[in-house]
Order: C-alpha cells, then structure tokens, then sequence
C-alpha cells in the first residue's frame, strides 16, 4: 500500500466541508470557557469558603482527561433526562474542560493590575461600579486577551476529541472517508495538515495581537 | 464657571472662585483635615499611635519621617484608602464613618497624587483627566475636556493631551496626575511621596508644580522627603517616627533648631 | 457491580495508563531539553528547522497525531506496537510544549549571568550546563509538572486505539451493564485520584518560585 497522493486531494473539500463547524465549535467552547472561569476567578475571590471550593473546582476540571468529561456528559446527562444533541454535549464539555485553564488566565490578567489603580480610581470619588466598569476591566480584558486567544488555539486541537461522541466535525468526516474507502493515511494526514495550518495562523494572529496590545501607546 | 464653560481659576482669587464653582460647599469649614486619637493597626504590628493632626484650610503641611513611620499609612487614611481602629478622622468637617457613599462623596473633594503615580495606561491623558469629572460629578465631554485642558496647561503639559501614560516619562505622568486630581476642585490636595519613583532630573518640574499650587493658596498634605520643598512652600513641617508624631514645627525652626533628638538625627542623615 | 467494584474495575487499565505516561516521559525530557536548548543557542537556519520540528510536535492536534501515525507508519512499512506509537506521539507533544519552557526559562535569565561566567573564562558549553540550566530549571519546573498533568490526561486518547487503559476499561464496563453515572463518575474520579496529587505539587512548586503578591479585591 503506499500513499497516494491524487487520493489525498480528493479528500480535502469534504474535509474542508466542516472546517465551519469546528471553528463554531471552538469558537463557542472558547467563549463558554471564558464564562465559567471567569465566574470561577470571581467567586473564587468571594471569600476563604468560595475560595477552598473554587480551588478545589478548578484543581478537579485540571486533574481529569477531555475525553472522560465528553463520555460523562454524553452519557450521563441522557440518563439524567438531558436528552441534548451531541454538538451541544461536545460544547458544554471542552466549556467545562477548559474553564480550568481560563480561570487561572482571568486570575493572572486582575492580578496584574497594580493595585494603585483602583486606589486612584477610589481616591477620585469613583463608585465600586465605576471603578471595575472604566478602570480595573479595561485592563483586565487587555491582560487577558493574548492568552485567551491562546487557549482558543487549545480549544481548537480538542475539537477532533469531538469524534469520539460523534459530532460531525474534521476528524470526524476523515474517519468517516476511511471507513467508506479503507484508506487511512491520506484523509487522516489531510486533517493533519488542515489543523497545523488553523492553529499556526491563529497563533501567530494572537502573537500580532499581543504585540499591538503591548506595544509602546500601552505600558 | 464663567460663561464659556471654563473654570476662573486664574482671574479670580482663590478661595473665593472656589464657592463659584463648588457652591454647593458650606463656606464654613476651617479645618480641611483632622485626626484625632488615630490608632492603626497591620495585624499586630502598630502602625499609627495617638496620632493628632489638624490641616487648616488654606495651610500646607508637609510630613516627613524615616520609612515605616507611618506617614503614608497616615496620609492615605485621609481618604479613606487605610481604615482604622481607633480615633476620629474629619474631613471638610464631616466624620468618617466608613460608609462607602460617604467615602465616595469626601473623596470628590480631596484629591490624591501617588508615589507610583497611578495613571490609568489604558486612557490617553485627556481620558484620565475627564473619568471623574463625567463619572463622578456628570460634566458633559465638553464641558470636562474644558477643565481638563485649563489643568493640563496648569501643569504645562497641554501638548500631551491625547498621548497615552506611558509614552510620557515618569515626571510628566506625575504632573499629569496632579492635573487629574486638580480638576475635580478639591478643597485639599494629599501628596504621597510624589517624587519618590521619579529620576533625579525630573524631580524639579513636579515640585515647580507643586509649588505653584501652594503659592495659589491650595490645602495642602504632602507626605516628602523634599527638604527644599519643605523649606519653600510648607506652613508646617511633621516628623514622623515609629507610628507617632515626633515633633511639629514650622519650617524655620525644624530645619534651624529642632527640639528632638530623633528629629536632628534624621535630618543628618537627610541633609548631608 | 458496585460503584466501588466499577472504579476497581477501571483501576484494571492503569497499568497501561501508566506505562504509556511513564514511556512518554521518555521522550517528552530528552526532547524538550534537548531541543530547547538547541533553539536558545542556533541562530539563522539551523534555528529555523529546529523551531519547525518543534512546532509541529507543539501546535498539531495530538488526537490527530495518534491516529495519523497509527494508521500512516504500517503504509510506509514502519510496524510498531500500539503503544509505542502512543508514547512517542503523546510525549514529542508534550517536550514541544516543554522546549517552549526550557528556551524560555534560558531567555529569561540576566544577561550579565552568562556574561560573568564568560569573563571568568568558561567554555560554552560549562556556562550552559553550569550557570544557566541550574538557574532556568526552577522556572522551568511549573510548565513541566504541567506538561506531565496533560501527558497522563492524554493517555486516555490510547482508548481510541484499542489500548485498554483506564478509559478503555470504562468503555468496557459501560458496554457490559447500564450504569452511566457509576461508570463514568468513577472513570473521572480515578484520574483526579492520580493527577490531583501532581497538581497539588505544582501549584505549591509555583508558589514557592512566584511568591505572592496582593491581589486586587474590587471585583
């Protein structure tokens, strides 16, 4: 048997074909992520009580594999009477999986504001509102966003632990051309490939970003 | 305010443009700042004691003390930033109490410049100095870039009006944040070490500022180690050591013939 | 079965989990010491190859990784077991990330380090090994501890490949009698028994490099 190239190309458009459905997926995981590690960070922040539980949250998503949050949801929360469409499970659980890592960015991006500014933002008569809405989440935001945009990278190579669950995403419609034609190593090197190139452009977009956001107008 | 929307500060003298533009001031307070019996703890560790302080209107104090003596503790007590255990502080006459409405009203009214300056990096000049007046007294954008403007020409830096903090070196960030805090009109300006973090050549134009201000009569409570400065713009001049207050003296005395012993050995070491 | 035989019953796929960790490890340090130092000290094209090699170990889908090798080496005639494959694959993924920390934790070091030892007249390669290693090796020692958390998170991917792992075994039982909840709390809980204690040592490593700093309360 041997590689044959002509064949690899054939497989791309229908590889290509769900290349949307990843990057929504990633897109909406990413965001759900943030959310719940940012309410994490949040609560975690609330008191000695909320900050042992949180912890201990956070320390739990860290210590667990994707894949065994994706076999629980899928399966249990069916048992559980949560009949929900695999796409939804496979969000909810890299939201859930990488909220561990997120809550970690957002803790790192309010720990990096001196604490100065919002004694500066008090000392100007600005009320607790104003001073998380117009000075501490401004910066905040800009800590997080580089890192953020790192994790979505992450978020995107988790996107083919999908298939286990079988959400029609890239790796997905590969095994799918495999078991149709008994060929694996060219569909299956096509993904490769097509996830190289995603996460290599969209690392790059993030370090641009970094770039502009630390650059010489901002610290 | 005058018709076209610009503060008087210039024309008009000093304290009476100042009911013009904060009528709603009562006329009657005497003394900007007080403590009194002021106790502070960190922990175990007994940071002020018995601390009696009162700023008249109109006067400029300067406080000066080995680090650790609680000078900082003391000035940022003065707006509420440090609480404390035990004592009284007035503000413009009113107790505080603690309660974070209160605090957010005396603050509008007592501004804060810091050792570390304290800009906010991710407003332009012009943002930082217009944040309270639209957030905290609802000036309209003209109207507060008008104040903002008159106060950055104060500081002489209106040129850098639309630049962002850390394209400025550290003595036209400090300049910018006497502006910011100046144009909420406060009635008492606090200095926390303000040229402390600052390169030798760029203390001269934050204490020309500074002096400038004393000169047009501002309340004044700096927290310095500015000898010079001491000498030059203060009323009186307050040595701190080990959480209490040594010895308090005009500028003539303290510097000529301090009555302590601790205050002479200080200013040895200062002086030299 | 029992939820305690459930949980014992996975703890039957740990001897693979384990092997395939402690397999992984031997390429993931080699690789990561090896060509994070490379990366510090070339310069020009030699750099530029080694920046690729490690990128794609780093910034591929690892899942994708293990299925493309699996099923690409035997069309080349390269025959090697299941495992073997998943070591290699899950380790040169996780020394791509630990390259990162070792070039990194050697970058960051003050230049007048590598400058004092020069003007003491040591080789190169001493200054290297005596002067810089030690002192980047603290730094690097989060991002390592870390590297091993997703290395034994990643072996649940094995799975996929018919090794029968702890997620395997899960598999295995969910297969033989209907008790989702039991089965796959249990499969989450035998990994956070193993990965929990090295999280733990990592956070406490970190506090002991990063030191604390006052956190800002407002939000």
């Amino acid at each position: 048997m041997n590689f044959d190239f002509a064949f690899a190309a054939t497989t791309l458009p229908t590889i290509l074909g769900v290349i949307g459905t990843t990057i929504s997926v990633a897109l909406l995981s990413c965001a759900g992520a943030s959310i719940l590690g940012f309410s994490f960070e949040i609560a975690r922040r609330a008191g000695s009580l909320p900050a042992y539980l949180m912890r201990f949250t956070i320390d739990f998503i860290r210590s667990t594999p994707v894949l065994a949050w994706l076999y629980f949801l899928y399966f249990v929360l069916p048992h559980w009477g949560f009949t929900l469409p695999a796409l939804v499970v496979g969000i909810l659980g890299l939201s859930i999986y990488f909220s561990g890592y997120l809550a970690e960015v957002f803790k790192a991006g309010i720990d990096a504001i001196p604490k100065g500014q919002a004694e500066a933002a008090k000392a100007l008569g600005l009320n607790r509102i104003d001073v998380v809405s117009f000075v501490l989440a401004p910066q905040m935001l800009r800590n997080v966003a580089a890192p953020v945009g790192n994790h979505f990278v992450s978020i995107l190579k988790a996107t083919p632990y999908l298939a286990a669950i079988a959400v029609p995403e890239m790796l997905g419609s590969a095994l799918d051309i495999a078991s149709n034609t008994y060929r694996y190593a060219e569909p299956l090197t096509v993904v490769g490939i097509v996830f190289l190139v995603l996460a290599l452009t969209i690392a790059q977009g993030v370090r641009l970003l970094e770039r502009k956001l630390h650059g010489p107008t901002n610290r | 305010m005058n018709s076209d929307g610009q503060p008087m500060r210039q024309t008009a003298p000093w304290p009476v443009e100042i009911s013009q533009h904060h009528s709603a001031h009562p006329p009657d307070r005497t003394v900007a700042v007080e403590a009194a019996a002021l106790n502070k703890w960190f922990g175990s560790f007994h940071a002020l004691k018995d601390i009696n302080l009162a700023v008249p209107q109109g006067s400029r104090i300067v406080i000066c003390g080995p680090s650790g003596s609680g000078k900082s503790t003391l000035i940022r007590c003065a707006n509420g930033l440090e609480t404390f255990q035990g004592g009284t502080i007035r503000i413009g006459g009113a107790e505080l109490t603690g309660d974070e409405k209160q605090l957010q009203k005396i603050r509008r009214t007592v501004g804060m410049v810091f050792q570390q300056f304290n800009l906010f990096p991710h407003l332009t000049v012009m943002a930082n100095c217009t944040l309270a007046l639209r957030r905290v007294l609802g000036k309209s954008r003209s109207e507060a870039v008008g104040i903002a403007v008159h106060y950055l020409e104060r500081v002489r830096i209106p040129e850098q009006a639309h630049k962002y903090p850390a394209q400025l070196s550290g003595g036209q960030q400090q300049r910018v944040a006497i502006a910011r805090a100046l144009c909420m009109n406060p009635r008492i300006m606090l200095f926390d070490e303000p040229t402390s973090s600052l390169d030798p050549e760029m203390v001269k134009e934050v204490l020309d500022v500074m002096i400038d201000l004393a000169a047009d009569g501002m309340t004044m409570l700096c927290v310095t180690h500015e000898m010079g400065f001491a000498r030059e713009a203060a009323d009186q001049v307050v040595f701190m050591d080990q959480g209490r207050i040594v010895e308090t003296a005009s500028p003539a005395t303290f510097f000529a013939a301090p009555s302590q012993e601790r205050t002479r050995l200080f200013l040895n070491k200062m002086l030299r | 079965m029992t939820t305690v035989e459930i949980f014992v019953g996975i703890f039957e796929g740990f001897r693979v989990t384990a092997t395939v960790t402690a397999l992984g490890l031997l390429y993931a340090v080699p690789f990561a010491l090896v060509f994070g130092v490379a990366q510090y000290l070339t310069k020009g094209m030699a750099r530029l190859a080694i920046t690729a090699v490690i990128e794609f170990w780093r910034s591929s889908a690892v899942i994708i990784l293990l299925f493309v090798f699996y099923y690409v080496l035997p069309v080349i005639d390269i025959q090697l077991p299941a495992i073997t494959v998943a070591a290699m694959v899950l380790g040169l993924n996780a020394g791509g990330y630990g390259s990162q920390a070792v070039r990194a934790g050697l970058q960051s070091l003050d230049r007048g380090q590598f400058e004092a030892a020069a003007a003491l007249g040591l080789p190169r390669r001493h200054i290297l090994a005596l002067i810089e290693l030690p002192q980047a090796l603290t730094r690097m020692a989060p991002t390592f501890i870390n590297q091993l958390i997703q290395l034994i998170k990643g072996t649940a991917l094995v799975s996929l490949v018919t090794l029968t792992d702890m997620t395997f075994r899960a598999k295995e039982i969910a297969e033989s009698e209907y008790n989702p909840v039991g089965v796959y709390t249990s499969l989450l809980l035998a990994y956070f028994v193993i990965c929990y204690p090295v999280t733990v040592f990592g956070r406490w490593v970190e506090q002991r490099i990063g030191g604390r700093k006052g956190l800002t309360n407002e939000f």
